[in-house]
């Protein structure tokens, strides 16, 4: 199967367009991530455990627990995200296979945006495992599909920070320690607004669209921030 | 080596900028009329709306510093930044800090976890982590590309903080552009403050803004000298290790 993966990307063509480079990052995670299957496992595995402390704390006040769901689930999404940001990134470079992304005929923005999708579709995995354990523990309507769009657009500008950012903090001294530190401050910008829009959607009746629409578009407004400043940026972080 | 002695430019701003200080408070405490619903509380929000003007505009210096040092890559630019970056920080804090006063005698709270007063905390909590991200990195090319980086992508919280406050509900009232939603938020009883209801005030508002822009001019340069003197000293000091090692062997 790696075999496989090594010819594929031998066979490129010289003049790569940019979405099928996107695509073939994207696919080349996936299969690192089908043959070890560490990254996702572990998000999962953080999250059920961090969700247990929270409740823990929480205690015998299910109503409070119940009041705080929905910052609770954007929390712990954010908490594991920082594992699978460092992870997939900091796997590149332990194997030294960074550097041959870097010299194969891909543009380095091609890289990034593979990147992103690879680890927002791991981040998205775990969340329909956070949303389960979400409607199981509290008892809400995580399910809706809104709520579910809500959650894919705010982890898409999540982790397209979050790449940029990783690829920075990874290769300082403090490595691991500084990421959180440097991006958790960045994301809330975009939490906080995405926050307000799920828990809007937490009650019986729908609420109308003018009630969600300003938290939204503050969502899509930050993805696209981000994502615009991580295509520009992105090959400043990776040059050595 | 002239560098040991003040330039013209920084002697006369800081001079400029401990005249326009006083005129500033002078103007605050003596010109500017009595409030009428918060009384002599309400000259707190001069001082708070001059250090939180100057904080918004330090970060945009230090934006434009970090797409220059991209740009250009020269090392002046990434001082520019780290400087504008430092000053435009302690100005924040002082905004927090005269608005947490404020709104004690005002809300009743010295803090809200409304949108507003959430994001200002993530804005100086994410150019706090400036100085962290540039701790941990020795290579100062490198520091300089990604401090430059960063900071770029900091100035996105001071851009949704912008935006934010202008299209969610919010307990604090908008001053640049705001006076109409400002007016709603006080007939709805959202908000304490209506706006300024004279024009003693506006002036008054006027001169303080201007004088704490003075004071951050006059600040920059002085930070920007003391940047340039470190560096300085570094050089001479590998240089002497340099000579000592080569006399000793």
């Amino acid at each position: 199967m790696s075999e496989n993966g090594i010819n594929e990307a031998v066979t490129l063509p010289e003049e790569t367009s940019f979405w099928s480079a996107v695509w073939t990052i994207t696919r080349k995670d996936f299969r690192i991530e089908r043959h070890t299957g560490q990254t996702v496992s572990i998000m999962i595995m953080f999250s059920l455990v961090t969700v247990i402390m929270f409740n823990f704390a929480l205690g015998t006040n299910l109503g409070a627990a119940r009041e705080l769901s929905t910052g609770l689930l954007w929390a712990t999404i954010l908490l594991a995200g920082t594992l699978g940001l460092n992870r997939s990134l900091a796997i590149e470079r332990e194997n030294q296979t960074f550097d041959a992304l870097l010299i194969s005929p891909i543009r380095r923005n091609a890289i990034y945006l593979g990147k992103v999708f690879s680890i927002s579709i791991f981040t998205l995995l775990l969340e329909l495992v956070l949303v389960i354990v979400f409607v199981v523990f509290f008892n809400k309507p995580f399910w809706r599909p809104q709520v579910l769009f809500i959650l894919a657009l705010g982890t898409f500008g999540y982790i397209a920070a979050g790449v940029l950012i990783t690829s920075m903090s990874i290769q300082t001294r403090s490595r691991d320690v500084l990421l959180p530190v440097l991006l958790l401050p960045l994301s809330l910008p975009l939490v906080l607004p995405a926050a307000m829009a799920v828990s809007a959607y937490m009650f019986p009746e729908l609420p109308s669209w003018g009630e969600v629409q300003s938290a939204v578009y503050l969502v899509i407004l930050y993805d696209l921030l981000m994502v615009t400043m991580g295509l520009f940026f992105y090959h400043y972080v990776v040059e050595s | 080596m002239e560098m040991s002695r003040l330039n013209r430019y920084t002697r006369v701003m800081n001079i400029a900028a401990a005249v326009s200080l006083v005129v500033a408070m002078l103007a605050i405490f003596f010109y500017a009329p009595v409030e009428q619903t918060m009384g002599n509380v309400q000259r707190i929000f001069y001082f708070h709306v001059g250090s939180a003007w100057v904080g918004s505009l330090a970060f945009l210096v230090a934006l434009i510093g970090g797409v220059m040092v991209l740009l250009r890559g020269d090392r002046k630019w990434d001082t520019l930044s780290l400087a504008s970056v430092e000053i435009g920080l302690v100005f924040l804090s002082m905004a927090i800090v005269a608005g947490s006063v404020w709104g004690k005698p005002a809300w009743n709270t010295w803090w809200l976890w409304s949108p507003r007063l959430t994001m200002v905390a993530i804005m100086w909590l994410a150019y706090a982590a400036y100085f962290m991200l540039r701790g941990a990195l020795d290579d100062e090319e490198k520091r300089a590309r990604f401090s430059a980086v960063y900071v770029i992508v900091a100035f996105v919280t001071v851009i949704l903080t912008f935006i934010s406050i202008r299209i969610l509900r919010d307990i604090h009232p908008v001053m640049f552009g705001g006076a109409a939603e400002s007016a709603q938020g006080a007939a709805e009883g959202l908000q304490e403050f209506s706006g300024l209801d004279s024009t003693k005030m506006v002036i008054t508002l006027n001169i303080s803004v201007i004088a704490f822009t003075i004071t951050y001019i006059a600040w920059m340069l002085n930070r920007i000298r003391l940047q340039r003197l470190t560096d300085q000293t570094a050089v001479l000091k590998t240089r002497v290790t340099a000579h000592l090692q080569g006399e000793s062997s």
